[in-house]
């Protein structure tokens, strides 16, 4: 085919719902620690071997502290919960498999939404939880708006790795949280 | 180039070659204390000043000197680094490949083959004794069990039959496990002649190159000694000329010992000077190399836009309608694009401040590690530095990657890096993106030819040993070839042979071998991986030889998911729809095999 397959979303359309999607999960994670970070970045899209420059995918990764990435609760419970979690929303698991590392079981699960938005949970040395667009129309940098974080992390602070698409920085009635938080949750529980 | 025999090379003594670096060694470290005692007891002894002080007794006093310091550099740059290192470089490889030598000749006799042919082009070939047990219907047991048929035991049962039926399969299957050795023994030869040659290269050029001595002293000291003075002072320079212009015959090995025996003033002013000695060089570290690489990169593009300025002015006086004005108009464009690729390399790896930049996913700093504009273009950007990592993935990109467009193949190293980040925590990890090769454009017919393979084998070959030289002993090296990438992987390994723990070969039209035994990386750490609805898959064998993920080939295979079923799956692995390719390949890369 001479293009890509249609995309539900634009680049810029798409960190509202993949942010919500992340918001979403983690709401139904018991006991949850809270995240170390945010991060959104983007990934290349080829089409016929060649690096599309018109097309992108858009990565967001909330990672989980080290400590935290080794709990029973992060390693093992969130993952049964999100199977079902995700399952029951009527997501399409593509992915749900330990892998056997040298002193370590890690586990990958991943579950596909009916717009093309991919959600994987990567417990490995750190456990993430990344949540993927596909392949988007590029947008113009000036129309992706802030979308506040999930899982505890200060909007704006150096948890939060979006600055690159801010370089004016996060807008101030953006940046406000929507609940008071430290910058970190590391060694605070 | 190198006679050496497989029979010379199974035969050699390689304790023997290593025995003869460590005695060089060893003559070294004792000669080093004469020069100091000439200085302290003669200099500055018996001949001090104290008890001689004429014009004669200071220019003895300076000829020792000079012939002492003239004494320590030849130690150290013949001595030390070309002789000694050599030898041992020589016994590493050597050893390396005579122990591949002693697994594979007793396969090749078991199996009935002939080795036949030049040293420079083995044959393996079935024995006469094969060919008629064949042909008799009386195939061996080996040939009977890999075609899948009993061994006949008698005149015309229904076992004979079966083999007859099979005579082409036991011919092909013969033949083809013939071609898979001689796949390996060629490559086993072809690594060590290259060896061989590296170390005669190395010799040569410093029995060609005798350093000069001081004058002798009398009558025309005075005339000689400042010519002789003025030579010592372009040494380094000339040394380092000498290297860049790869004449040294010096490995990545010896190149980074050179450089670590220079002062702290002699890097440098070769940095500030003439980082166009430095910038490529494979052997010095990476920060030096970055600093000047990106100076070249800022002069380059000065120069660009110099060139720019004075075509556009003779553009303006020309007719448009001219052959002429086509013509420099071309130029114009030409000079344009490179400018604006160039910007981009930069752009990438600077940050607002003029510092290099952080990468945006690892987070981790850029460092540029070579770029040139001919052909397609290159580059060689390292996230994260390789010389203090634990772990170093080199990526190479394949067919249509051009230095235009190359921030897309730097986000996948980058993605690379975050991946091991997540799957080692606590290890330091680098990830490089090389494109240290001009890339085939096109599919047909450009990607189906193996010279852009064979031209980046000493290159890549001589990356990776220069990675070796100057990173954190013990570091796990992993190079991962996309698509074409792969096939210059295979035939740098095979060919010129690789220093890498880890072979990835992701979506590969073949790897110019048929065998995982031949490329020189133990079997058990090559992988390869292709998605089921990728089409590279179709690429027939006699173009880039058996492919990587068949079971014939050897090694390990891992899975990788498919795009949608009308994307184009061949460049989906670094995509959302991959998540076990990409996860494998952080897994491999921090030494965490996938099980």
């Amino acid at each position: 085919m001479d293009i890509p397959p249609p995309s539900t979303y634009t680049q810029a359309e798409a960190y509202a719902p993949m942010e919500a999607a992340a918001a979403e999960a983690v709401a139904a994670l018991p006991d949850f620690p809270g995240f170390e970070w945010r991060l959104w970045s983007e990934l290349p899209c080829s089409h016929n071997g060649v690096i599309d420059p018109n097309y992108v995918e858009v990565e967001i990764e909330y990672r989980f502290t080290l400590p935290d990435s080794g709990t029973p609760l992060v390693r093992q419970t969130y993952v049964e919960v999100l199977r079902e979690f995700w399952s029951g929303l009527g997501y399409q698991i593509l992915r749900d498999e330990p892998v056997h590392v040298p002193d370590r079981l890690d586990h990958n699960l991943y579950a596909r939404r009916e717009d093309g938005i991919g959600l994987w949970y990567w417990v490995a040395g750190y456990t993430v939880l990344r949540i993927q667009s596909g392949a988007v129309p590029i947008s113009d940098p000036a129309d992706i708006e802030y979308v506040p974080p999930s899982g505890g992390i200060r909007p704006g602070s150096k948890y939060d790795k979006v600055g690159k698409y801010f370089p004016e920085g996060i807008p101030e009635q953006e940046a406000v949280a929507p609940f008071e938080s430290p910058d970190s949750y590391e060694d605070s529980l | 180039m190198s006679e050496m025999t497989w029979q010379q090379l199974r035969d050699l003594d390689c304790g023997a070659v290593r025995a003869l670096g460590d005695s060089w060694k060893t003559y070294v470290d004792g000669m080093l204390d004469h020069t100091a005692r000439l200085r302290t007891d003669v200099i500055e002894g018996h001949l001090g000043v104290e008890n001689y002080e004429s014009d004669t007794a200071t220019q003895v006093r300076e000829q020792i000197g000079l012939t002492a310091d003239r004494f320590e550099d030849d130690l150290s740059d013949y001595a030390t680094t070309r002789i000694a290192t050599s030898l041992h470089e020589a016994a590493d490889a050597f050893e390396a490949e005579q122990g591949e030598l002693k697994e594979l000749v007793p396969l090749i006799e078991s199996h009935d083959f002939d080795i036949e042919g030049p040293q420079s082009e083995y044959d393996v070939n079935l024995s006469g004794g094969l060919h008629q047990a064949i042909l008799t219907l009386n195939p061996p047991q080996w040939l009977c069990d890999m075609v899948g048929i009993k061994k006949p035991d008698g005149f015309w049962d229904w076992d004979t039959l079966k083999s007859l039926f099979s005579s082409v399969d036991l011919y092909g299957t013969a033949i083809g496990l013939a071609g898979q050795y001689q796949d390996w023994l060629r490559a086993v030869m072809a690594r060590a002649h290259d060896a061989d040659d590296d170390a005669a290269a190395a010799l040569k050029e410093m029995r060609e190159n005798p350093s000069g001595l001081p004058p002798h002293l009398g009558a025309t000291y005075d005339d000689l000694i400042d010519d002789y003075k003025d030579a010592l002072s372009s040494e380094v320079a000339d040394e380092a000329r000498a290297i860049a212009d790869g004449t040294s015959g010096m490995s990545p090995e010896q190149v980074n010992q050179w450089w670590e025996g220079l002062s702290d003033a002699e890097r440098e002013a070769l940095i500030a000077e003439h980082p166009e000695w430095v910038g490529p060089v494979d052997g010095i570290p990476t920060e030096a190399r970055d600093t000047a690489n990106r100076t070249l990169l800022d002069n380059r593009i000065d120069s660009l836009d110099d060139q720019i300025a004075a075509k556009e002015r003779t553009l303006a006086g020309l007719d448009p309608e001219s052959d002429a004005y086509e013509r420099v108009k071309q130029d114009l464009d030409n000079l344009k694009g490179d400018r604006k690729d160039l910007s981009e390399l930069q752009a990438i790896i600077t940050d607002e401040d003029g510092n290099p930049a952080m990468s945006d996913k690892a987070g981790e700093q850029h460092y540029l590690l070579g770029f040139d504009t001919e052909g397609s273009g290159q580059a060689i950007v390292a996230v994260g530095n390789p010389d203090t990592a634990d772990h170093v993935n080199t990526l190479v990109p394949g067919t249509t990657t051009a230095l235009a467009g190359i921030g897309g193949s730097i986000n996948r190293a980058d993605t690379m890096s975050l991946d091991a980040q997540n799957a080692a925590p606590g290890d330091a990890n680098a990830t490089v993106m090389w494109l240290g090769y001009d890339a085939p454009d096109t599919i047909f017919p450009e990607a189906m030819q193996k010279r852009w393979a064979d031209g980046a084998a000493e290159d890549l070959e001589n990356f990776t040993r220069g990675l070796t030289a100057t990173g954190q002993e013990g570091a796990n090296h992993t190079l991962t070839g996309h698509s074409y990438g792969t096939t210059v992987i295979g035939h740098a390994a095979t060919q010129r042979g690789v220093d890498a723990d880890n072979l990835v070969f992701v979506a590969s039209p073949g790897v110019g071998t048929d065998t995982a035994s031949a490329l020189g990386v133990d079997e058990q750490n090559v992988w390869a991986t292709t998605n089921s609805l990728d089409p590279i898959q179709l690429t027939p064998e006699f173009l880039h030889g058996n492919n990587p993920i068949d079971d014939d080939f050897g090694g390990n295979t891992f899975h990788s998911d498919t795009g949608a079923w009308n994307d184009n799956n061949h460049s989906t692995y670094w995509q959302d729809t991959n998540q076990v390719g990409r996860d494998s390949i952080a897994y491999i890369a921090t030494g965490n095999r996938p099980q």
